[in-house]
């Protein structure tokens, strides 16, 4: 893996990368609002569509983190909206213990966040990015499960 | 070959002296359990043990090494440097020799293994407590046995130990020495009795004679039916076995680049025989619990002409579920072939 | 304890004889001091195999799974919560098991054992209704059973059969039990301590996949870390890829668990690592008030959901 470029940036400062798994019927929809609305966000995000929350296995967040990835983001639709009824309400549950089992062992608080974004809040993705960068950045390069050689 | 005798408070010197040329391999106690690490400093050795807990051939035969890599910068390996294994049982030195006729042999030299043991002395200690779960001497070994060793040393009971050269290299670690002195006939008669002793410790003794033999006679029989119904199927027996030896080959990505490792596998678990067709030959753990067995009892002895097995009890200690392979070897002995 | 251990002889021996069951699966002595071992009984005549006492360790319920036809298993209270599980997500059906509960105040821990041998051999243990006799080479010490109970058994709230078919013996005493201490006391470890320790104890992991294998909660088959398309995690015992291997386990035992403490005495490298599950025991308690193996009505917790559950943490 490089080391992140990121435009119009100083290409020598350390910048966080973030893994965003979002939904397809609800978050991603609201990741393109905030594209089509020309909301600014920061680069430091890639997003990887899902078809429902419910589909995020933990495997995903354990790889993304081994893999080297500094933040993993996970957003789904508001409970009650789900495309397919109760695919985010099954992963809530499974959500609330990952997080509790990834900060017992010393996962970072922040390192791992997860959200409930709308197909109609472009505006509120562009904020959430925001702040997950700015906090995620906050904690500095992950190294919890990454395996130096 | 050269014979002396050394006081356990010279050993430290010994091996500090050695270790300028040599990279000092000894039992070091760690979270209550003994096993081989390469040591710094000489205080770290543990003497009082019975045998390790996991054997010695990760030494030779890592867990897991990287066959080799490739990534977008070059990748540096540094080179062995020679290792000295101090203290390793009799057993355990049997088993690297069972080991070569699999990595070292004439059509085949794994150099990986071949550079490890090649550049590696065997500095052995005899055992004067055997365990019950020994048996050592069914399998022709013993726990004064000299064979594959560079150097044996034993243990007098008097705060002595009495030291014997059985190669070349084993004498020159001697020669380096100037605290070891000479046995007297005295010593000779201690050491004698000593082994003496031990040798009766050894309480397990199994008929092998015909095993093979019987085994292919039973290979269908309703036997293993029963034998495997307790075994859970795990790794134990098999990575804390001196001889086992199967392994996985593995392509893994990661930051660096990519890597083929070698890693162990076991026959117990059910995805070894599992084809990319889905067909499984050995589907159940029946069929595994006869193949490990048939394997160290039957196969290696047809393809090698010696048992894959030296006696030294670990799996019989370390099973979950107190699998005991003696018994099976009794009852196999004793079972009737029954018509398939 | 003898009592019982007659008892439960009486009881297989006419379960087998009147054909209610197939098998027995319970305890009989091993071939290592000490050492008891599971034992399958199909014959009358065999049920003399059988023993009942202090050093009946193994959550013999894993064997369930691959069991057919009726099975008669002598179970300790934790055991029979894992069996409750195994009913209630479909893996056995109860009219195929034959619950032969036991009272268990607590089963030895042999590692505690081996810690007071340090390095000696064993060689006979002879036990009694409060102490455990260590007899080697020149060495003869007692020891109270009570101190080398297993942690598990200690913060067990389940001594008596939440279900059974039949019970040997009585019911027994059930003290309280208060919160965990050593997982508050983990707990409250700054995040890079703990993250050590537990890294700490990966690293020593040969992936035997024993603690697995013995789990009756773990019955995939073909379990996560075997899978090949895709390869999710490396098979090689990287600290890295141990470590999510034992938390991913508990994940999916989350809610599942019934703390037996099978996994932690099977580890041949002494790992320590059931503060994790202990860790996800607390949690779906408190998130979603539920215990694990207590009743055949409750739902499993991770697969269904209710409309307010919580989720403060969600942003």
């Amino acid at each position: 893996m490089e080391e992140s470029q990121v435009v119009n940036k100083d290409s020598s400062k350390w910048e966080p990368r973030i893994i965003a798994f979002l939904c397809n019927w609800c978050s991603y929809a609201g990741a393109d609002l905030a594209g089509i609305g020309r909301l600014q966000y920061p680069p430091n995000v890639r997003i990887i569509r899902v078809p429902c929350s419910g589909r995020i296995n933990p495997y995903f967040v354990f790889k993304s983190l081994q893999q080297g990835v500094d933040g993993v983001l996970v957003s789904g639709c508001h409970p009650g909206d789900c495309h397919y009824i109760s695919g985010n309400l099954v992963a809530r549950r499974r959500f609330a213990v990952l997080k509790r089992i990834l900060e017992f062992a010393g996962v970072e608080k922040g390192r791992v966040q997860f959200t409930w974004i709308s197909a109609a809040e472009g505006e509120r993705f562009s904020q959430v990015i925001k702040e997950v960068t700015e906090e995620v950045g906050a904690l500095g390069p992950n190294k919890r499960f990454v395996k130096e050689n | 070959m050269k014979e002396k005798i050394i006081k356990k408070e010279q050993i430290g010197s010994w091996l500090e002296g050695l270790g300028k040329d040599y990279e000092i391999w000894a039992p070091v106690k760690k979270k209550g359990l003994v096993h081989f690490h390469h040591i710094e400093s000489t205080k770290e050795i543990h003497f009082d043990f019975l045998n390790s807990k996991k054997t010695p051939k990760d030494l030779f035969f890592p867990q897991s090494e990287v066959l080799f890599s490739f990534a977008k910068e070059e990748v540096e390996t540094t080179p062995q440097k020679a290792r000295i294994i101090f203290a390793i049982r009799p057993c355990d030195a049997k088993s690297l020799a069972l080991l070569d006729q699999v990595f070292d042999s004439e059509d085949y030299q794994d150099p990986y293994y071949v550079q490890r043991r090649e550049g590696t002395l065997l500095l052995g200690m005899a055992c004067t407590h055997p365990q019950r779960s020994c048996f050592c001497t069914s399998v022709k070994g013993g726990p004064f046995e000299k064979a594959h060793l560079d150097l044996l040393m034993a243990d007098l009971g008097d705060g002595r130990y009495f030291v014997e050269a059985l190669t070349e290299r084993g004498e020159d670690l001697m020669e380096k020495d100037d605290s070891l002195q000479d046995p007297q006939k005295e010593e000779r008669g201690k050491l004698a009795k000593v082994k003496e002793e031990a040798e009766k410790k050894v309480k397990s003794k199994l008929a092998m004679e015909g095993l093979e033999k019987k085994l292919d006679e039973i290979f269908d029989s309703s036997f293993w039916d029963r034998v495997h119904q307790k075994c859970l199927g795990c790794g134990i027996c098999t990575y804390l076995c001196s001889t086992c030896h199967c392994f996985a080959l593995l392509d893994e990505k990661d930051k660096c680049g990519v890597q083929r490792v070698r890693s162990w596998d076991s026959c117990m678990f059910p995805e070894f025989t599992l084809e990319a067709s889905g067909h499984n030959p050995r589907i159940s753990n029946r069929e595994r619990m006869r193949q490990r067995v048939m394997h160290k009892f039957n196969y290696f002895v047809k393809r090698y002409g010696e048992t894959a097995c030296v006696g030294c009890g670990r799996c019989i200690q370390n099973c979950p579920v107190n699998m005991d392979i003696r018994e099976i070897i009794e009852e196999i002995e004793n079972e009737r072939p029954l018509p398939s | 304890m003898q009592e019982c251990e007659k008892e439960l002889r009486k009881v297989a021996e006419k379960l087998l004889a009147e054909k209610k069951v197939d098998l027995i699966i319970g305890y009989e002595e091993g071939s290592l001091p000490i050492r008891t071992r599971p034992v399958f009984i199909q014959e009358t005549g065999e049920t003399s195999r059988l023993v009942w006492n202090s050093r009946c360790e193994s959550n013999l319920c894993s064997y369930l799974k691959t069991i057919k036809g009726r099975v008669g298993i002598v179970a300790k209270g934790c055991d029979i919560r894992s069996i409750v599980g195994l009913v209630k997500e479909k893996q056995i059906k109860r009219e195929d098991v034959f619950i032969i509960a036991v009272p268990c105040a607590g089963i030895i821990d042999r590692k505690k054992i081996e810690d007071i041998l340090d390095g000696r051999e064993l060689l006979e243990g002879v036990e009694n209704d409060s102490q455990i006799l260590l007899k080697g080479e020149g060495f003869e010490e007692k020891v109270d059973k009570d101190k080398l109970v297993h942690a598990s058994c200690k913060s067990c709230g389940h001594r008596n059969p939440v279900l059974y078919d039949t019970l040997i013996g009585k019911e027994i005493s059930q003290p309280e039990i208060g919160e965990c201490s050593d997982l508050e006391e983990f707990a409250s470890k700054p995040g890079d301590e703990r993250w050590a320790y537990l890294n700490s104890e990966a690293a020593e992991c040969i992936r035997c996949y024993a603690c697995r294998n013995v789990c009756p909660a773990c019955y995939c088959p073909q379990c996560f870390v075997d899978q090949s398309l895709p390869t999710w995690f490396g098979r090689t015992p990287h600290p890295s890829d141990s470590l999510i291997f034992h938390m991913i386990r508990t994940l999916h035992t989350a809610g599942r668990c019934v703390d037996c403490g099978a996994c932690s005495r099977v580890c041949p490298m002494n790992i320590e690592l059931r503060m994790l599950n202990k860790k996800a025991e607390k949690d779906v308690k408190e998130l979603y008030h539920y215990e694990a193996g207590i009743n055949l009505e409750e739902l499993p917790p991770m697969a269904t959901f209710k409309m307010d559950d919580p989720q403060e943490f969600i942003k």
